[in-house]
């Protein structure tokens, strides 16, 4: 028994708990602003899989130009067409006013069809991009070395707490989703706020989805997401919408996830029936999460 | 857009109209008209207007068949249509003649075009200097000549233009107004094309066998012809009969899924969980088949069918509980449950072998071998293909049973006399007797020549789910509850419909009808075998949610929808196989921008989609005061509900607390 605890909670634990539990964080603290302005999301996981694979492929194509600069830009590429397709999703549920689960799930659908298409026509592959030849640097010591989006996400957890807290946009932006109304009468444009929010969300689902292509291995490959951005917005809710819940949140889920990973190497269950695990403690965790502290306006569109 | 009592067509006609024969105009002059011949790989003979003929293919000297004529009618249809885009411009009151007599004249070309291709695939066949191959190479070049889209798109805009001309007419008018409900899903249908085609000439380079470079104007015209040849290699299954009876197979676990995710959005709520359901039903349906005791006989089948269906609703009706009981939403959780059951699946019938605290276990479920599929189903609990079960003649020879035509004759006609008479239960006496007749019915037939279609009987089971969708909706009082609930979940609580009660039945229906998809794979061999096989798509499961917003959540809606999707599943294959840059993904881009374009009600405006009643403007407009707008009885019962719920604002209300 104490083997067994010894090879499943070693070092090496501790880097893939970090490695599951960023692009939770990550595309969680996305989610954070598009609810808190409102809009339900629940595109996120076609988000993170634009960012993943606009990140290895601009990488891909710029590497004999940039060198060792390439996912770099690769990695502002895949925000950036992230925060673009959410900007799709934002157009769609303020303009438009669609059902925003409807229109987020239009966004799932279309992350399952474009990069097969775009793989193809690129690469003539439709499961995965080539490797690239640099991917983005580790930092760090030993087994516990980790690429810069490992870093931001934590830096990252202290600003959005400021940011939502302790700006005027955050008092807006909480405004917003609470009393859309009673926010536009002051004053504050809350089609702009959410509009910002929403896209902000998928510029942080974006680098998720980059840290999962070029930070975590070294190429996009079919289905990259595996569900993170669904449980990243349970971890949202069970986070209550706060930056420090959802760093909670996320911690479990990620340690869930390292846990049936590890498991899985182990002769102790099924690691098929293992790997479903963090997908029902999920279902469990939501059991006893209130919808008391959702944001009131969540998923009303506004008519002002 | 409402009715105005003026003889003049309306702006909004007007500028319709307008639009669209100036497209079609364009579209006449730069692109081509028509395709001579094109081979297997989509190599072209382009016919343009002038007459001028670009060749595409590999051989320079192919023979070309007279297109004279074509042309010709080419120049008569560009003529009206520049003659209704005049009479748009003026609002005249003819110009739906015009637009009529362009699509009569584009339609004459193409009828002319394809006789003379007809012509000269016959001129080969009947050629005896030539070799087989060659032979048949050179029959599929003309065969695959057509129109293109410099007909095809007056074709379109000759109908659209009439339409918009007529409306000025109040019967006209009337009669386009019962189809505006189609409006949003021909409009989503329309922009997806439209996004989708803007794909394909990014990723795909013109067809070009010649080797040589193409010049600006050829490379436009071999681009413009690829669009369209793309859209009618994906549409085609739907005008020859074996393809359409594979895009029917196609579609089958699609109206499963769609009726799945259809019934949930009834009741406001949205169900993601398909893939889920249909996996659980996959599975019931193959421990019942495999494993049930033989002597049970025919019973066997229907046991497995009612396991499936069993295993979907249990998946289903989970997240339904957890959203009645502690208001967990049944989007994330059906979400999660997809993946729950996928690790079932392929714990299943993954290995052969298991860990479990230290130990190997075998895995009794899964057949030994190398690929991931469980044991055979036994014979009793196999469906028939649709070939076998209507087959009555004897021993080689196919033939259809007249059976259910009669039956479906003696329904509608027993319906329509009784119903007329005024006679209590007129429908469910025509039904019996519609049975009876069908039955005796059953061993008269016609030969027919189809060769091998795997379509199978789950498709008419999918079909009795529709009936029973249709039945249990809009025909019971459960219905209506659950009907209610989703249009307004407090109104109905203060109504004495129980919330939670109905959350939960609507969960466990949608639930049922995805896992009865199970049969389809397990039951029915779609996969060629009769297995539970690691190859099942269970993906089939979101395309529910394009075919229910397709079918606007009606049974028929989902059929049709579900029919649309199968072709291009079908296309989709062929255009895989023809095109080197462009694989079948291009299917699920193609829904997903339907499902993003129907979300968005099409970029329409409310008033075009959904107007105010004509009764209550006219009242308005009589009285000048907007009281006397209130709608008598018999009006307000034939206002029906959106058939979109808004299931983001549901997910807050329907708790069982009624949103406290």
């Amino acid at each position: 028994m104490q083997d067994l605890l010894a090879q499943i909670f070693g070092i090496s634990f501790l880097a893939i708990f970090i490695r599951s539990f960023v692009p939770l964080l990550l595309t969680a603290l996305g989610g954070l602003f598009s609810e808190r302005s409102g809009v339900v999301n629940i595109a996120l996981d076609g988000l993170i899989i634009f960012g993943a694979l606009s990140g290895a492929i601009i990488t891909k194509q710029i590497e004999p130009a940039l060198g060792p600069l390439s996912p770099w830009v690769g990695w502002l590429a895949g925000a950036a067409v992230g925060g673009l397709v959410a900007w799709i999703h934002a157009l769609l549920s303020i303009k438009y006013r669609a059902d925003q689960v409807i229109s987020g799930t239009a966004i799932n659908l279309l992350a399952s069809g474009v990069p097969p298409v775009i793989l193809a026509a690129l690469y003539g592959s439709s499961t995965e991009s080539p490797k690239v030849e640099y991917g983005l640097p580790l930092w760090g010591v030993g087994e516990l070395r980790f690429s810069p989006p490992v870093y931001f996400a934590f830096v990252l957890v202290a600003v959005i707490w400021y940011v939502v807290y302790k700006t005027p946009y955050g008092l807006r932006l909480r405004a917003t989703g609470e009393q859309p109304g009673a926010a536009a009468s002051m004053g504050v444009n809350v089609r702009r706020m959410r509009y910002s929010a929403v896209i902000l969300s998928g510029v942080l689902a974006g680098t998720a989805g980059v840290f999962l292509s070029i930070g975590n291995l070294d190429s996009y490959v079919r289905n990259m997401s595996a569900g993170m951005g669904f449980i990243s917005l349970a971890a949202l809710i069970f986070g209550q919408w706060k930056p420090l819940g959802v760093l909670g949140a996320t911690a479990l889920f990620g340690f869930l996830q390292a846990l049936s990973i590890q498991l899985g190497g182990t002769d102790l269950l099924p690691p098929t029936l293992v790997s479903a695990l963090p997908f029902l403690v999920t279902i469990i965790a939501l059991i006893f999460t209130g919808r008391s502290a959702a944001p009131k306006a969540l998923g009303k569109p506004f008519d002002g | 857009m409402t009715y105005l009592p003026d003889s003049r067509p309306s702006p909004v006609a007007s500028r319709i109209a307008l639009i669209v024969s100036a497209v079609a105009a364009a579209g006449l002059v730069l692109t081509p008209l028509a395709v001579l011949g094109r081979s297997f790989d989509g190599n072209a003979v382009l016919l343009h207007l002038s007459g001028a003929a670009l060749n595409l293919t590999a051989d320079p000297q192919v023979r070309l068949p007279s297109s004279g004529t074509t042309t010709a009618l080419g120049w008569v249809t560009l003529i009206f249509m520049l003659a209704t885009l005049v009479g748009a411009l003026r609002r005249e009151r003819w110009f739906w003649i015009t637009g009529l007599l362009g699509f009569a004249t584009a339609l004459a070309a193409v009828l002319l075009l394809n006789g003379v291709l007809n012509a000269e695939s016959a001129r080969i066949a009947a050629d005896t200097t030539l070799r087989p191959g060659a032979k048949r190479t050179l029959r599929n070049f003309y065969g695959g000549g057509g129109m293109n889209l410099g007909l095809f798109l007056p074709m379109l805009a000759g109908l659209i233009a009439a339409g918009a001309g007529l409306s000025a007419r109040q019967v006209w008018w009337d009669r386009l107004n019962r189809l505006r409900s189609l409006l949003v899903p021909t409009v989503a249908i329309g922009l997806a094309i439209l996004v989708g085609a803007i794909v394909v000439l990014l990723v795909q380079p013109a067809v070009n066998g010649t080797g040589a470079a193409l010049s600006l104007w050829g490379g436009w015209l071999a681009k413009t012809d690829l669009v369209y040849f793309v859209y009618s290699t994906l549409f085609a299954p739907i005008t020859r009969l074996n393809p359409f009876l594979d895009s029917l197979k196609l579609a089958t676990p699609l109206i499963f899924t769609g009726l799945s995710v259809a019934f949930a959005f009834r009741t406001g709520l949205f169900n993601v969980g398909a893939p889920g359901q249909l996996t659980m039903g996959a599975i019931g349906a193959m421990l019942v088949g495999v494993y049930a005791p033989a002597g049970l006989g025919w019973l066997l089948l229907p046991l497995s069918v009612i396991a499936a269906g069993i295993g979907g609703a249990l998946w289903g009706g989970i997240p339904g509980l957890l959203k009645a009981r502690f208001g967990s939403s049944e989007v994330i959780n059906t979400i999660m449950l997809n993946y729950i059951a996928s690790a079932i699946f392929i714990f299943l019938i993954g290995s052969e072998t298991f860990p479990f605290l230290g130990r190997e276990y075998n895995m009794p479920f899964k057949a030994e071998g190398f690929e991931a599929r469980s044991n055979e189903l036994q014979e009793a609990a196999r469906l028939p293909t649709l070939l076998q079960f209507f087959n009555v003649g004897g021993s080689g020879a196919t033939v259809m049973s007249l059976g259910i035509v009669f039956g479906l004759i003696t329904l509608a006609l027993g319906r329509w006399i009784l119903g007329r008479r005024k006679v209590k239960n007129a429908g469910v006496l025509a039904f019996v007797a519609a049975l009876v007749v069908g039955a005796l019915t059953w061993r008269i037939g016609v030969p027919v020549q189809i060769a091998g279609s795997q379509l199978n009987a789950s498709f008419l089971i999918a079909l009795l789910c529709v009936a029973g969708f249709g039945t249990l909706m809009w025909r019971t009082a459960t219905g209506y509850a659950l009907r209610a609930v989703g249009l307004s979940p407090k109104a109905a609580e203060y109504g004495g419909i129980s919330v939670a009660r109905n959350t939960i039945l609507a969960m466990t229906f949608a639930g049922m009808f995805a896992g009865l998809a199970g049969t389809h794979y397990v039951n029915g061999g779609a996969l060629d075998e009769y297995r539970l096989k690691g190859n099942m798509p269970a993906n089939v499961g979101f395309d529910g949610i394009a075919v229910a917003l397709m079918g606007q959540s009606t049974p028929v809606g989902v059929v049709a929808a579900s029919m649309l999707f199968g072709t291009i599943d079908t296309g989709g294959i062929d255009v895989d196989l023809k095109l080197e840059q462009i694989n079948k993904d291009i299917v699920t881009v193609l829904k997903a921008l339907i499902v993003l374009f129907i979300a968005a009600g099409g970029f329409l405006s409310r008033r075009v989609t959904d107007p105010p009643p004509p009764q209550l403007l006219k009242a308005v407009e009589a009285t000048g005061k907007p009281d006397a707008a209130r709608l008598d009885a018999p009006v307000a019962k034939t206002e029906q509900g959106t058939p979109l719920p808004n299931v983001g604002l549901s997910s807050e209300n329907n708790t069982r607390e009624g949103g406290k």
